[in-house]
C-alpha cells in the first residue's frame, strides 16, 4: 500500500475521576507530559498533534479542541481534531497513524481528553438532543433507553441470561482494581452485586453501566526509523479500520454490530490476520455497558454470534485466560471519559505488549492485541490492531 | 409582504432548544491566580525560565516547552495598554450613551482583556500605563470582575 510502518513509542494517562479540579487543558498537559517523559522525548521532537475529544457540550466550550490545544502541546504545530463520538478514542490514533504512515510526519502526538463533569446536572443531558427532532425527541429519549432496548433484543435473540452478562461487569471492575488510574476498581464485586444494583431502564442496571468521568490520555507515534532510535520495544500499529452504519438506529441489526465487523475486517486484512481468535492475544473491546463488550467481541470475530459470554463463563476472558478481555478494567472499571477512554485501550495494549502493565500484566508475553471503540449515533466502529 | 410577515409557503415548523448548563472549575493554576485576586488584590503570573516567558494569567505549564511551571511571580501593579477599542453599541445593537473602552492590558508576556475607566476616549493612547482597580475586598468572589477596570497611572 506504500504506507510506512508506525509504532507507538510512549504513553501517558491521568487518573480517571468523577470530578477533576484540573481544567481540560491541565488534564491534557498532564497526559502529554507523562507520554513525553515515558520515552524521553521533548515537545520539540513532535511534528504534529492529533486531538480527539467528544461533544463540545461536555466541557461547556464550543471549539473545545482548539481551546485545549496549548495543553495538548500543539503550539505552532500542525494540529487537527477528530470526532466520531464514542469511537473517537480509537479514531484519533488512526488519524495519527495516517499522519505518519503517509510520510507527511515522522512523529505525531495523539491526545484525547474529556471533562464530562462540567455538564450540569449530568453529562447524559448532552445526549438528549442527538435524537431526531421530529420522530423521537417528543418522547424525551435518552441513551439508556436505546441501550436497554438493544440489550433486551440481544438477550432475547440469543437466549443470553442477565446473570451471565453481569460477569462482564464483574471481570472488568475486578481487573480495574489493579489499575492505578481507575475510578471504579472493585476487587470483591460479585454477580449478585450487579444484579442487586439499582434498575435504571430494564434490563440495564447501575453496575451494567460505566461511569461518566474526567481524564486524558496521550500516546506518541513514530515512523519506523525514528521509533527504533527512541525505543527497543516499539509496539507497531499493524492494522486500522473504521466504518459507519446507517444513521437511523432502527435500521440497524440490534443484535449484531456490523459496523464493528466491517471495521475489524479492514484492520485484520491490513495486519495480515486471517484467524483472529488464534492470532489475537488480548482484546480491549469497547465496554460502556457490559452487554456491549459481548456485542463487540462478536463483531470483532472473536466469538460466534450470541456466544461471547462463554469467554467469560469458561475463563478465556480472564487476565490469565487464553484471550484476556479488557485486562485494563475497561470503561466499566477504569472509567469512561469518552475519547480518553478509547485511547486508554490503546495505551493498555502498548503497556501489555511491552510487558509494562504491572499488576495488570497478562502472562505469556502477549504479542498482539486489538482495541475497538464505538460511537457517533451508535453507528461507528473503530478498530486498531497492535503488535510487537 | 412586510419584513415581519412570515413566508406563507414556509414549511410548518416548531421550536426546540439545545439546553446546556455548565459548571467550570478554576483549574490548579486558576485556583491560585483567582485566590490572589480575591484575597490580596494581586495579579500573578508563572515563569518559564527555560523559555524566558512570564504567563499572565498564570498557567500550570509552558505551552512552548510543556514544562511544569512552579515559579510564581507578581505580575506587577502597572500594565501597558497594548491595544484598545471603543464600543458604541451594546449586544443588541442599541446605541450606548457613552462608548465603553475595552483594552488588552499587557502584563508580563501575557495580559488581560478588561475595561478601562477614569479616562476619556480622547485621552487614550497605545502604550498608556494603567493599573487595576479592585472591588472592595469584602465584595470579591474570585472572579475576573473582582477587577472593576484598569485606570491610567498618574
Amino acid at each position: 500500500m506504500g504506507m510506512r510502518k508506525v509504532a507507538v513509542v510512549g504513553a501517558g494517562m491521568t487518573k480517571f475521576v468523577r470530578r477533576a479540579q484540573e481544567t481540560g487543558k491541565e488534564l491534557s498537559w498532564e497526559a502529554v507530559r507523562m507520554a513525553l517523559d515515558s520515552c524521553e522525548m521533548t515537545i520539540d521532537n513532535i511534528e504534529a498533534v492529533c486531538m480527539g475529544t467528544a461533544p463540545d457540550a461536555f466541557d461547556g466550550l464550543h471549539m473545545k479542541a482548539e481551546y485545549l490545544s496549548d495543553g495538548a502541546g500543539a503550539w505552532l504545530k500542525p494540529y487537527m481534531r477528530s470526532y466520531v463520538g464514542g469511537g473517537t478514542g480509537i479514531f484519533a490514533p488512526i488519524q495519527g497513524w495516517y499522519h505518519v504512515a503517509s510520510g507527511l510526519f515522522d512523529t505525531c502526538l495523539v491526545v484525547c481528553e474529556e471533562k464530562m463533569s462540567s455538564f450540569y446536572p449530568h453529562a447524559q443531558a448532552a445526549f438528549l438532543t442527538i435524537f431526531d427532532h421530529t420522530t423521537e425527541r417528543a418522547l424525551k429519549p435518552n441513551l439508556l433507553w436505546i441501550f436497554a432496548l438493544e440489550m433486551n433484543r440481544y438477550m432475547h435473540t440469543y437466549g443470553v441470561r442477565k446473570e451471565d452478562i453481569a460477569r462482564v461487569s464483574v471481570l472488568h471492575k475486578r481487573n480495574a482494581a489493579d489499575h492505578p488510574c481507575a475510578l471504579l476498581g472493585e476487587p470483591d464485586i460479585t454477580v449478585e452485586d450487579v444484579l442487586n444494583s439499582e434498575v435504571l431502564a430494564w434490563p440495564v442496571q447501575r453496575y451494567d453501566v460505566s461511569p461518566v468521568s474526567d481524564g486524558a490520555v496521550a500516546i506518541i507515534l513514530a515512523a519506523e526509523h525514528v521509533a527504533r532510535r527512541i525505543t527497543d520495544k516499539p509496539v507497531w500499529i499493524e492494522g486500522v479500520g473504521w466504518c459507519l452504519d446507517t444513521a437511523y438506529w432502527t435500521n440497524r441489526d440490534l443484535c449484531y454490530p456490523r459496523y464493528v465487523e466491517v471495521a475489524a475486517r479492514m484492520a485484520y486484512e491490513m495486519a495480515g490476520i486471517t484467524e483472529p481468535r488464534k492470532q489475537i492475544d488480548i482484546a480491549e473491546p469497547y465496554d460502556p455497558f457490559d452487554y456491549k463488550a459481548l456485542h463487540h467481541l462478536e463483531g470483532l470475530q472473536l466469538a460466534d454470534r450470541g456466544q461471547a459470554v462463554q469467554l467469560y463463563i469458561d475463563g478465556t476472558a480472564a487476565r490469565t485466560g487464553n484471550m484476556p478481555v479488557c485486562p485494563s478494567g475497561g470503561l466499566l472499571g477504569v472509567g469512561n471519559p469518552i475519547a480518553a477512554a478509547g485511547l486508554m485501550k490503546i495505551a493498555e495494549l502498548f503497556w501489555q505488549l511491552r510487558g509494562e502493565a504491572g499488576a495488570r500484566q497478562v502472562p505469556g508475553n502477549p504479542r498482539r492485541g486489538v482495541a475497538q471503540a464505538w460511537g457517533d449515533l451508535m453507528q461507528v466502529g473503530t478498530v486498531v490492531v497492535m503488535g510487537r | 409582504m412586510t419584513l415581519l410577515e412570515r413566508d406563507p409557503n414556509a414549511p410548518v415548523s416548531w421550536k426546540g432548544t439545545l439546553p446546556v448548563t455548565s459548571r467550570y472549575t478554576f483549574g490548579l493554576a486558576g485556583e491560585r491566580f483567582f485566590r490572589a485576586i480575591k484575597d490580596e488584590g494581586r495579579i500573578l503570573g508563572t515563569r518559564c525560565p527555560e523559555c524566558d516567558i512570564t504567563y499572565v494569567p498564570a498557567t500550570l505549564f509552558c505551552e512552548q516547552c510543556m514544562a511544569e511551571l512552579t515559579e510564581w511571580v507578581d505580575a506587577g501593579e502597572i500594565g501597558e495598554v497594548h491595544t484598545y477599542t471603543l464600543l458604541f453599541e451594546d449586544m443588541d445593537g442599541n446605541r450606548l450613551s457613552q462608548p465603553e473602552i475595552i483594552a488588552f492590558v499587557r502584563l508580563g508576556d501575557g495580559g488581560l482583556v478588561h475595561r478601562l475607566g477614569e479616562v476619556e476616549p480622547d485621552e487614550l493612547y497605545i502604550g498608556m500605563n494603567v493599573e487595576p482597580v479592585f472591588k472592595p475586598a469584602a465584595e470579591r468572589t474570585g472572579s475576573i470582575l473582582d477587577i472593576l477596570y484598569f485606570r491610567p497611572v498618574d
